[in-house]
């Protein structure tokens, strides 16, 4: 009689857990997640190739103060109802471009002159640099904002970015719209570590180039619909103008990067 | 006695396949299944389409986890539904009773996914092209 008894309450007690709605869920400080699709990113440097993006992993953890997003390393300073903001280190993204390069005989230089012989050419490689900065995150019913500004502390280029970035999103049941623009500014000695040409690079292909500052201007359409808890589907274009000095670079042969993804993701929840 | 409890010993299995089998013919969907809420929409207002189908008339219930009463019962019925409006923010349940009341035939979980995060440095801009926050 008592297990009848015992039982009858266990099950009491799991029905009386089983009628309240679930509580809320902690959120965890991980955040993790796989996307896989077909997309691409154009390259804007001569004798290059697209970049392919067919797998995509976000790797994201978030404490009280510090984060890691991605590669980025952050140590957050302030956090209020007006603003977070933070202490980030990072890698700069310009240097992407320069891992998909080629080298080729050619028979004409950069400038289009025939060459007396056929020459090889290859695309001078540049170095990652790594980055600090200050992060400044806003946001409210009007949107969300970014801004940035790194240095580099591995005396690479030695130069500076300042970034902002201002994106809006609406959502209706599963889909979920956000257009974003911004703009960055790179400083000369940024901006000509990674698109000028020096001296020791010259040759009867590439001339020399001094590049001075300027600001590059990005915009990003984004589309997502989700599937279920974990599964959703994105479609994402970017496009980016490079700044004239950069595009002026012996070295860069489109001044506009293009890129889009469609694909599914998984998000571990 | 012992006839009455060899009786009871034969009967309780026999007894048990045929709630198993009540239980195996009760199909239960609701439609949405999904809900998706954040700071500008804080909540799912949703009439959700609740349908039933058992092999067998009988007398079914259909509940939800925000009240013990059931929101509507059949009797002599092997089919039904119902329109539930709804205010949530919260992950909850449907689910059928037989005539004992107690034995769940069948449950549907309706859950509501909460896309919005008060930790803005989960917004931040990445180099993510994929990234639906």
């Amino acid at each position: 009689m008592w297990m009848l008894a015992l039982t009858a309450f266990a099950c009491g007690a799991a029905a009386a857990e089983e009628s309240a709605p679930q509580a809320a869920e902690q959120e965890s400080p991980w955040r993790l997640g796989i996307a896989l699709g077909y997309g691409m990113r154009s390259n804007p440097l001569v004798q290059s190739d697209d970049i392919p993006i067919v797998v995509d992993l976000d790797i994201a953890w978030f404490g009280e103060r510090f984060f890691f997003d991605n590669g980025d390393l952050g140590l957050t300073l302030a956090d209020n109802r007006a603003v977070t903001a933070s202490l980030v280190a990072r890698f700069n993204s310009d240097r992407v471009f320069f891992g998909n390069t080629d080298t080729r005989f050619v028979s004409a230089d950069l400038a289009g002159m025939p060459l007396a012989e056929a020459t090889e050419f290859t695309v001078p490689d540049r170095d990652y640099a790594i980055e600090l900065g200050l992060e400044f995150l806003l946001d409210g019913s009007w949107g969300q904002l970014q801004f940035t500004a790194f240095h580099d502390v591995s005396s690479t280029h030695d130069g500076f970015e300042i970034y902002a970035d201002y994106g809006y999103g609406w959502r209706s049941q599963r889909w979920y719209v956000e257009p974003s623009i911004g703009l960055s500014y790179k400083s000369s000695a940024l901006n000509d570590y990674y698109w000028g040409v020096r001296d020791d690079e010259v040759s009867v292909v590439l001339p020399p180039y001094q590049a001075d500052a300027g600001t590059n201007a990005h915009a990003r359409l984004m589309l997502g619909y989700q599937i279920s808890r974990n599964w959703s589907f994105s479609l994402v274009a970017e496009y980016e103008h490079l700044n004239d000095s950069a595009a002026a670079s012996p070295l860069v042969d489109e001044q506009d990067i293009l890129g889009y993804f469609a694909g599914f993701g998984f998000r571990f929840r | 006695m012992r006839r009455l409890v060899v009786l009871l010993l034969l009967l309780i299995p026999a007894l048990a396949v045929a709630d198993a089998d009540e239980a195996s013919s009760m199909r239960l969907s609701v439609k949405p299944m999904l809900c998706i809420i954040d700071k500008r929409t804080p909540l799912c207002e949703l009439a959700f389409l609740v349908a039933w189908e058992s092999d067998h008339d009988g007398y079914y219930c259909l509940f939800n986890d925000f009240r013990e009463a059931p929101l509507r019962c059949w009797n002599d019925a092997r089919d039904g539904q119902l329109d539930d409006e709804r205010s949530v923010d919260q992950s909850f349940s449907y689910w059928m009773t037989g005539d004992d009341g107690d034995n769940r035939l069948a449950m549907v979980a309706v859950e509501v996914l909460r896309m919005d995060t008060d930790d803005r440095r989960r917004n931040r801009r990445t180099r993510h092209v994929w990234d639906i926050n």
